[in-house]
């Protein structure tokens, strides 16, 4: 049997009476990007903080190469980490901050100023070593907080929301920084958001975290296209869900009634349905069409508002049933277009990435 | 993890054995004395042989201490009255006003709080010799103001830095006249400064001792100078009631300042 | 001050007078806008304390005849000299112990619970209030031949003979120390409270022990309250006058018991005011670096 580089095992952690970590149990390859993802209080930050040496978990272990992490102390876990706040010292200048950790493991002269040097070059700021952290922007204080996290060559860098301070453009900045760091050095990297699109844009793999528990783990791809429950469905992505009546399930594929009445056969469904059990069914916006294709299912809807958003045009429609719903065609821009803004007609949507999730 | 409390193991047992010692450091000698004052023996012998109120019965059947007492209570009520008054007008000045050399006054008037008090004492008893004060209680008022000035700027100045005007400004657009909108929105929105400074201010002329020194006659004479010339003639117990008496107003002030805090912070 | 200026006319002046309105510098002279509030208090702090203070320190150069000789006599004779230097010795000493009890106080009360911390704080607080000759009198009961420490101590079986704790630097220290503490860890409790607490998550998780990040990384940030408020201890303990005059003993008097004995018993006011004015001195220049290390726009000093 193969030991995993880092494994997580059984995390649980409590709170007074309070739950806030389930049992949690991960396994991360060397080299990966792992993406805790979840709503504030899902217990990911808990689970980060646990492996940082932050809290101790009430049960369960974490295994660096197979060996506990748990009675280290944080200073000698050899961990990189980057904060939510901004953690430089603020009485260092850049360079003492990326140096600091070197200097306490008493490493010589020569090797810190070399490691400075190229630790400053991989966050492209060659020209800042000598400013102290009040006189830079937050986006180059992350990106020191990431140097001095770096400079130690850490087998793992925790990121904790490291980017939530940070505006949207600066943000994506950031991102295509440490895609590229990551890609650049190999570390395997354990990073915590709650901001999906961030998640899906950085990771190999994404946990998904609810209530404490992981809902789904796998690649951004298996949570956006088979998502395992409603809520992960609902997180990841936009989507709609649709009131709908199961009439026979097989093979994971299902036939059901919607809320007009008609029936549609071969959606995807991960769960039994007794017949006549009460569903949802998960359609993504960018799943719709204005125009059929071979073997779609359609929906009578009238076009409440549609609005411009450059390489897609978002339509509100709604139901017979008086139901909102969102959709974003893209290949029928002018069709959707000479639909007018309000007015009957049908949309249509490929059974097979729609998905029946229990009501 | 040296600023997380609930992370720092052995180091927290250790800081918090001192924190401990310093605060049965701190708490000693008021315990002590209170103790001491109902101790029986004369010598100031502790643990005391037994147990007794004469002391607090020697204290209030001496007219003098009683009459230092009411001298102080006079003396600090009357300056600490002035100085609310005076530092309130002041505070809006310096906290208010645009004018050139602003932070200059407030330098000067906050100065009488750091100078060495040895100097102003002895600088105010030879004015005061000049002018036939020394001695009286209107020379002890006005030294006794001019300290408590900064005790009662600075509480009142923090509370009105922290008032934002445009409230005030709003009751004026409102029909109010300026006068009316500083007394009727601006003082009871700072009013806990204003307690606090009346609180201090009373409190550096009641326990002033040096100015007090110099200025006493034989006629005038307040309860710390009182307590100073029975300190340099013997260690009476008498001395270890009245001042035991003090803690328990200390104490109560104290417990006023936190109730009216606790009230108008609601 | 030009742009003080600027929006006080615009503010005050209409606005088609506004272009007329004299050149900065030469504007008609104006009653300070607000200042009429501070009138009572300057003319009080004026004429009872800067003139006071003022003539005093006329007579160090005129009394007994006009001249330095005053000063002369002060900085040339070794009684005096020991007098400054035990000033200086005392304050230094009264400091650095301050600084070292206080700091892993303020350093709990920073992060303990508030419900703890409340008890701690109240004692503080007590202890500040409560009237300073009742501190220093417990002291002098505490601390003399017979007193309960070395009565304790001896039944203890620590020591034979009483130690000599009063009327030397020792009870001199001891009082003071109880009396500057809470000047010291009051605002160094702002100081630390401060200081972020990830910040010190970091320096672990960086790789520094506690010893290294309490050198290198909390000592260094918690530095300036500790200069401020050292500052504040030792500028308070040079000027001292009673718990050394009560504690200390006649070998080691302090500056400020000499100025008042010079003026209160021996009548030596040229001396005495010269003396003051040392102090002054040394007070005020001392005053002025606290008032940089804080930075001068704060009100109160955080007494």
């Amino acid at each position: 049997m193969t030991q995993p580089f880092l494994a997580i095992r059984a995390i649980r952690k409590t709170f007074g009476s309070v739950v806030a970590v389930h049992d949690v149990t991960v396994d991360i390859p060397k080299g990966e990007f792992l993406t805790f993802l979840g709503p504030s209080g899902s217990g990911k930050s808990t689970t980060l903080y646990a492996i940082a040496g932050f809290q101790d978990p009430t049960s369960g272990d974490v295994l660096l190469e197979g060996a506990s992490l748990l009675s280290v102390p944080p200073h000698k876990r050899n961990i990189g980490m980057v904060f939510q706040r901004y953690t430089l010292f603020p009485h260092l200048t850049v360079a003492e901050n990326v140096a600091f950790p070197l200097r306490v493991r008493r490493r010589p002269d020569a090797e810190v100023k070399r490691k400075v040097g190229d630790m400053l070059a991989l966050v492209r700021l060659e020209g800042f070593a000598d400013r102290r952290p009040g006189a830079l922007s937050g986006g180059q204080q992350q990106r020191v907080a990431l140097a001095r996290a770096l400079a130690y060559d850490p087998p793992i860098l925790l990121m904790d929301e490291p980017l939530s301070a940070l505006d949207k453009k600066l943000r994506e900045e950031i991102q295509a920084e440490i895609r590229r760091i990551h890609r650049e050095t190999g570390v395997t990297i354990l990073y915590v958001t709650h901001d999906q699109e961030e998640a899906l844009h950085l990771s190999d793999r994404i946990a998904l975290f609810r209530d404490g528990r992981i809902e789904q783990i796998g690649s951004g791809e298996d949570l956006y296209l088979r998502p395992a429950t409603d809520f992960v469905a609902g997180f990841i992505g936009n989507s709609n869900f649709l009131p709908a009546e199961c009439l026979e399930t097989a093979d994971g594929a299902a036939t059901i009634r919607l809320a007009d009445g008609s029936v549609v056969s071969g959606v995807r469904a991960n769960h039994d349905f007794g017949r006549g059990q009460k569903a949802r069914l998960m359609v993504r916006p960018e799943a719709f069409r204005l125009t059929p294709d071979h073997a779609c299912a359609g929906l009578a809807v009238e076009f409440v508002d549609t609005a411009f958003f450059g390489e897609r045009r978002r339509v509100v429609a709604r139901t017979a049933s008086g139901q909102e719903i969102d959709i974003r065609p893209t290949s029928d821009m002018a069709d959707a277009h000479r639909g007018g803004a309000s007015g009957g007609r049908r949309v249509f949507f490929d059974p097979a990435a729609a998905f029946l999730f229990p009501a | 993890m040296l600023l997380d409390y609930d992370r720092m193991g052995w180091l927290r047992v250790m800081l918090l054995g001192i924190t401990g010692l310093v605060t049965a450091f701190l708490l000693l000698p008021v315990v002590f004395i209170v103790l001491l004052s109902f101790g029986s023996s004369r010598w100031l012998a502790f643990p005391p042989p037994g147990w007794t109120l004469k002391w607090y019965g020697e204290l209030l059947a001496d007219p003098a201490w009683l009459g230092a007492a009411l001298t102080s209570m006079r003396i600090a009520a009357i300056a600490a009255a002035l100085a609310v008054v005076i530092g309130l007008f002041a505070s809006f000045a310096l906290v208010r006003g645009e004018f050139r050399g602003r932070n200059v006054l407030r330098g000067l008037l906050l100065t009488p709080m750091v100078l060495p008090v040895v100097v102003f004492a002895v600088a105010i008893y030879a004015f005061f010799l000049r002018l036939g004060l020394g001695g009286t209680t209107v020379g002890f008022v006005i030294a006794h103001t001019v300290l408590a000035l900064p005790f009662a700027i600075i509480p009142i100045a923090t509370a009105l830095e922290g008032f934002d005007k445009t409230i005030e400004d709003a009751a004026i657009v409102c029909g109010a006249s300026p006068l009316e909108a500083k007394l009727r929105i601006t003082l009871p929105s700072i009013r806990i400064g204003i307690f606090s400074a009346a609180i201090f201010a009373f409190l550096a002329s009641w326990d002033e001792v040096v100015v007090a020194i110099f200025m006493a006659s034989p006629t005038l004479q307040t309860l710390p100078v009182k307590i100073w010339g029975s300190l340099r003639q013997d260690l009476s117990p008498v001395i270890a009631a009245a001042s035991s008496l003090l803690v328990l107003l200390t104490l109560l002030l104290m417990i006023a300042a936190a109730l009216i805090r606790r009230r108008f912070s609601k | 001050m030009a742009d003080v200026n600027l929006t006080l006319r615009e503010s005050k002046a209409p606005a088609g007078q506004a272009g007329t309105a004299a050149m900065p510098g030469k504007a008609p002279f104006r009653f300070p806008a607000g200042l009429g509030g501070a009138l009572p208090a300057l003319v009080l702090v004026t004429l009872f304390f800067v003139v006071p203070v003022v003539a005093l320190l006329l007579r160090s150069v005129t009394e007994p005849e006009p001249g330095l000789q005053n000063y002369a006599t002060l900085f040339g004779d070794g009684t005096y000299a020991r007098i400054f230097l035990n000033t200086f010795l005392v304050a230094s000493v009264v400091t650095a112990v301050t600084i070292v009890v206080a700091f892993p106080v303020a350093w709990m009360l920073a992060i303990m619970p508030p419900a703890l911390g409340s008890i701690v704080f109240g004692v503080i607080i007590l202890s500040m209030w409560t009237n300073l000759l009742t501190r220093t009198y417990a002291w002098m009961v505490l601390l003399q031949r017979t007193g309960v420490i070395n009565r304790t101590l001896i039944s203890l079986g620590i020591i034979d003979e009483p130690l000599p704790l009063i009327n030397n630097l020792t009870g001199v220290t001891i009082g003071m120390v109880y009396i500057m503490l809470p000047f010291m860890i009051l605002p160094l409790v702002g100081t630390l409270r401060a200081i972020d607490p990830m910040t010190l998550r970091a320096a672990a998780l960086c790789g520094a022990s506690p010893f290294a990040a309490f050198r290198r990384i909390l000592l260094p940030l918690s530095l300036p309250g500790v200069a401020a408020g050292g500052l504040m201890v030792f500028v308070m303990s040079l000027g001292y006058f009673v718990t050394p005059a009560l504690l200390g003993g006649t070998s080691n008097m302090m500056l400020a018991e000499m100025i008042a004995q010079m003026i209160q018993s021996l009548l030596n006011w040229g001396l005495g005011s010269a003396a003051a004015f040392v102090l002054l001195a040394v007070t005020m220049a001392l005053y002025a670096l606290q008032l940089r290390l804080v930075g001068a726009r704060r009100v109160g000093g955080g007494a």
